[in-house]
């Protein structure tokens, strides 16, 4: 080789090598950036991986819902060899059919569960096994410690601890993020691999408004009112009329939240705020209101109810008992149909629809559960001939149970118009509370004066003469309203003549009321009457709440010192 | 046997031995890191038989050199025909390799020929060069090309084992430039390359496996498809990317155990070296090589006869095919062509041929000032 030669070929290479480093800092100097940001999405992602979701407590810090650490086991098709004696071992483990095993592990790829959830003991003999291409992802399954008690509120996570109802799906966001993002390192695969803090964090916990023994008592109340009127349905809530705090809410039928698979619709229902009835005499505290606040009448005012009936568009409705010349405070007392429509005609469509809005009707109360309906009421310009009767009487209306309650604790708190709420703090898991729901929209719709008035109104429903006898409690003072009303066959629709809802609904002290109740059974057996059917559970659920809260007797004398609900 | 010299390890050629082996331990660790357990599933024991095969390559180095390189010329020929009858053997009980037929199993063993006869060949053409006793003349050239050339190119082609037919090929030409041609030869060898370019092309083109046409295809547009054969290149960068100046540190590095980046402890292993050693640590490692290369160089002008210097040139010229097409590759500088990084790249026959191939260098380095043989 002669020396030129030798210079070019040096040369040559030394270019070459030239060239890479060129290339080299190209790629790792000024591409850096966008380059290694590329790597991250690869292997780093935020909104794939599980924390642990926070838990759910009652207002007294008792837990609903909480995690328990399981294992999931996974197969690696590429590094699994089939052999039968190790399946068959397994498969008695995990007390599986082998072949239901081998259907789970796909010829190729690099991931396939094998079997969710198992208890760290099983998951220990499935590891001392020692099977290649098998492995374990911890994880956390959501375990509901109450079982069927609230279950209409915690609601409910799926196998992958998706939400699925209830606080569970509506604060599913809160729940599952710990303030802040969480970063996971991930394999091509999408297997998640950095196992360590990260994985373990947890999402904010929750405190919600309820609290567990006013629960146990109203389900435990519900349960005798289904057994002993073999009802279709029942629903129940009780609120602090003057916060909107839910303190318990529970329907019948219900479900075991640890087992949603085997749950059906009926069961998942949550009635106080799904379902809409016809509230019947109960509706009649919103005319009555409304006439009220708009001075057509004083609680003296004297209606003639002695023909029992009346015609609206050539219609006629009739009272159930007849009465003769009454006072506006003994329509509502009495609940008479005659009287109702008397006054509802004074007020005439406008009002009635006018002061229906103002109380809540035909709106969602906006509370923090998923799955509220709205109701309805028609607006005046598609009332027919006969419904300025029948919404007198609260037909033609729908209306959940929680609407309900609501407007009967703007008469009990003077006038305000809450919004009922079921979550009263998101807390972080490091224990800052990061929201606080405490007296939120509250407004005034109609004035104390009429609220006070109306309020004495419903205390003689509950005294000598009234429908609601059998809701009164001893020692306290009880106002609230009866109601019964038709259940409008679909078939037919007509108004049916065996399937009723029966209801009451009121608050208790009544001079200091601290809690609002409402109970609905729906389609009784045998009795039909919201003074008969309801009212009791009223009474037997105000007086153990009152008991547990030790709100002092009214008429007690020894006048002990009041202890209060605690926030 | 060992007829260890004291002129021998005076004269010894420690830079080179010294490189190799530098560049052999950071290949044995980045092996450990790019196959290193994600989970707590065990390490898997590449890098134990790496170091198995380094050890065995070492013997094999030093057996090399106790002998006269001269004797290499006198084997040259049956060295050539078991090389070609191996390759043959590999259509007949060849294992199918990653899509290709490389393999050839002793029961015990398996290797590829083809990590020997790149060797063989560079040997066979030396000898044949080295007796042509002036410049190369057109009959020479010819019989270069079509009696030691052809056969092999065609087989390894039809393997296929695109890297070294392109490296058997790329050798030819540059032993044919170094040894020298008249004027008149090198016109009439551009004039037949030019001519039979589409020829051989076509035959070329006709061996790729449809992975390898779209590779090419993927070198000339690879965001055009990133999840299909642009992805190795995509990734590859994106690994290197990750680097920047001092890297993220050993055993720090993700997109090879994560599975992210392909054959990570193979062809690829330059990526998973730079991501975790950045910008600094490649750049060590290219003037390592650099150096190994350099030093060829040197050892081929110094070499005593034309045998050595020929047999020197074309195995500095394999290691810098070898070394500057690979990180190309990585680099996404030229296509996808499946071939090792010498020395650091997971594979027991390249290994071993390397440590053999350095062994000839030193070998030729050492008795560089014997006259008398």
């Amino acid at each position: 080789m002669n020396r030129k030669r030798a210079i070019i070929f040096n040369t040559a290479i030394i270019c070459s090598f030239f060239l890479v480093f060129l290339r080299l800092a190209d790629l790792m100097i000024f591409n850096h950036e966008r380059l290694s940001e590329k790597a991250e999405q690869q292997h780093i992602k935020i909104e794939d991986m599980q924390v642990r979701r926070g838990m759910i407590f009652d207002r007294r810090g008792r837990e609903f819902a909480l995690n328990l650490e399981l294992e999931s086991l996974y197969c690696d098709p590429e590094n699994f060899l089939y052999n039968k004696e190790d399946i068959t071992k397994l498969a008695s483990i995990i007390s599986k059919e082998p072949e239901v095993i081998i259907s789970k592990i796909p010829g190729e790829g690099r991931f396939a569960w094998v079997e969710r959830k198992l208890e760290p003991v099983t998951a220990e003999r499935v590891r001392k096994l020692d099977i290649k291409g098998l492995g374990f992802v911890p994880e956390a399954k959501r375990f509901y410690p109450k079982e069927e008690l609230a279950s209409h509120i915690i609601g409910a996570v799926g196998i992958d601890n998706q939400a699925l109802e209830g606080i569970e799906l509506k604060y599913d966001k809160y729940l599952k993020t710990a303030g802040g993002k969480v970063f996971f390192g991930r394999d091509a695969a999408g297997r998640i691999l950095s196992s360590g803090v990260d994985i373990e964090s947890k999402g904010n916990n929750l405190v919600l408004t309820i609290d567990e023994v006013l629960q146990r008592i109203v389900e435990k109340e519900l349960d005798k009112a289904i057994l002993k009127w073999r009802a279709k349905a029942a629903t129940a809530i009780m609120m602090d009329p003057f916060t909107g705090e839910i303190l318990a809410l529970a329907n019948r039928p219900a479900y075991n939240p640890n087992r949603t698979g085997v749950a059906s619709n009926p069961e998942k229902r949550n009635r106080a705020i799904t379902d809409c009835y016809e509230p019947g005499s109960t509706f009649k505290t919103i005319i009555g209101v409304a006439a009220l606040e708009e001075k057509i009448v004083n609680p003296d005012t004297l209606f003639d109810v002695s023909e029992g009936s009346i015609k609206v568009g050539g219609k006629v409705i009739r009272d159930v008992h007849k009465n003769e010349i009454i006072t506006f405070m003994e329509v509502i007392q009495k609940s008479s149909n005659v009287g109702s429509i008397m006054i509802g005609l004074k007020l005439g469509k406008d009002r009635i629809y006018k002061y229906s809005k103002l109380l809540g009707i035909g709106e969602k109360t906006g509370i923090d559960l998923p799955g509220e309906v709205s109701g309805w009421i028609h607006p005046p310009e598609r009332w027919s001939g006969t419904s300025i009767g029948a919404i007198s009487i609260g037909q033609e209306v729908a209306m959940t149970p929680l609407q309900m309650l609501r407007v009967y604790s703007v008469v009990a708190n003077g006038g305000f118009l809450v919004r009922p709420h079921i979550v009263s703090e998101i807390v972080s898991p490091d224990g800052n509370v990061i929201m606080s729901f405490e007296g939120k929209d509250i407004n005034r719709v109609i004035s104390e004066k009429t609220a006070v008035r109306f309020k004495e109104i419903l205390k003689r429903v509950v005294g000598e003469g009234g429908t609601g006898r059998s809701a009164s409690v001893n020692g306290n003072e009880v106002a609230g309203k009866t109601g019964t009303a038709q259940i409008v066959n679909p078939e037919t629709r007509r108004y049916s003549k065996e399937k009723y809802v029966s209801s009451f609904v009121g608050f208790i002290p009544a001079d200091n009321p601290k809690l609002a109740i409402i109970v609905v059974i729906y389609e009784p057996k045998g009795q039909i009457y919201g003074g008969v059917v309801a009212a009791p559970v009223f009474r037997e659920i105000a007086n153990q709440a009152l008991s547990y809260l030790n709100v002092p007797m009214e008429d007690d004398f020894l006048q002990k010192p009041a202890i209060l609900v605690s926030r | 046997m060992f007829r260890i010299d004291r002129r021998l390890i005076k004269n010894f050629d420690w830079i080179t031995i010294s490189v190799v082996i530098l560049i052999s331990v950071i290949g044995i660790l980045t092996i450990y890191s790019a196959t290193r357990p994600i989970s707590d599933e065990g390490h898997s024991g590449f890098y134990l038989k790496q170091i198995a095969w380094l050890i065995l390559g070492l013997v094999a180095l030093l057996f090399i050199i106790s002998f006269d390189y001269i004797w290499l010329s006198r084997f040259s020929l049956t060295f050539y025909i078991i090389g070609i009858i191996l390759l043959l053997a590999v259509f007949i009980s060849g294992k199918i390799g990653t899509g290709a037929q490389r393999w050839l199993s002793l029961g015990f063993i398996s290797f590829q020929p083809s990590e020997f006869f790149k060797l063989i060949y560079i040997i066979m053409l030396a000898q044949y060069l080295s007796a042509v006793k002036s410049q190369i003349d057109a009959i020479s050239l010819l019989r270069a090309f079509f009696l030691i050339t052809f056969l092999p190119f065609i087989l390894l082609v039809k393997q296929p084992d695109l890297g070294t037919a392109l490296i058997v090929l790329t050798i030819f030409a540059s032993l044919i430039l170094a040894k020298g041609l008249y004027k008149k030869v090198a016109i009439l060898f551009v004039i037949i390359a030019l001519i039979s370019l589409p020829f051989l092309g076509n035959i070329f083109w006709g061996g790729l496996k449809d992975y390898q046409k779209s590779r090419i295809a993927a070198f000339i547009e690879p965001e055009m498809d990133p999840t299909g054969i642009g992805y190795h290149l995509n990734q590859s960068k994106i690994t290197v990317g990750s680097g920047k100046f001092f890297g993220k540190g050993y055993l720090q590095g993700t997109q090879g155990p994560f599975r992210f980046l392909p054959e990570k402890h193979t062809d690829f292993i330059f990526a998973v070296f730079a991501e975790e050693w950045g910008f600094f640590g490649s750049s060590f490692l290219l003037i390592l090589y650099l150096i190994l290369i350099l030093r060829g160089l040197d050892t081929a002008k110094k070499a005593r006869d034309d045998f050595g210097r020929l047999l020197a040139l074309g195995i500095t010229f394999m290691f810098l095919i070898y070394s500057f097409i690979n990180i190309g590759m990585t680099l996404g500088l030229m296509p996808v062509v499946g071939i090792p990084l010498p020395f650091i790249s997971y594979g027991g026959t390249a290994i071993l041929s390397n440590l053999i191939a350095i062994g000839i260098l030193i070998n030729i380095r050492i008795r560089r000032l014997e006259l008398f043989h």
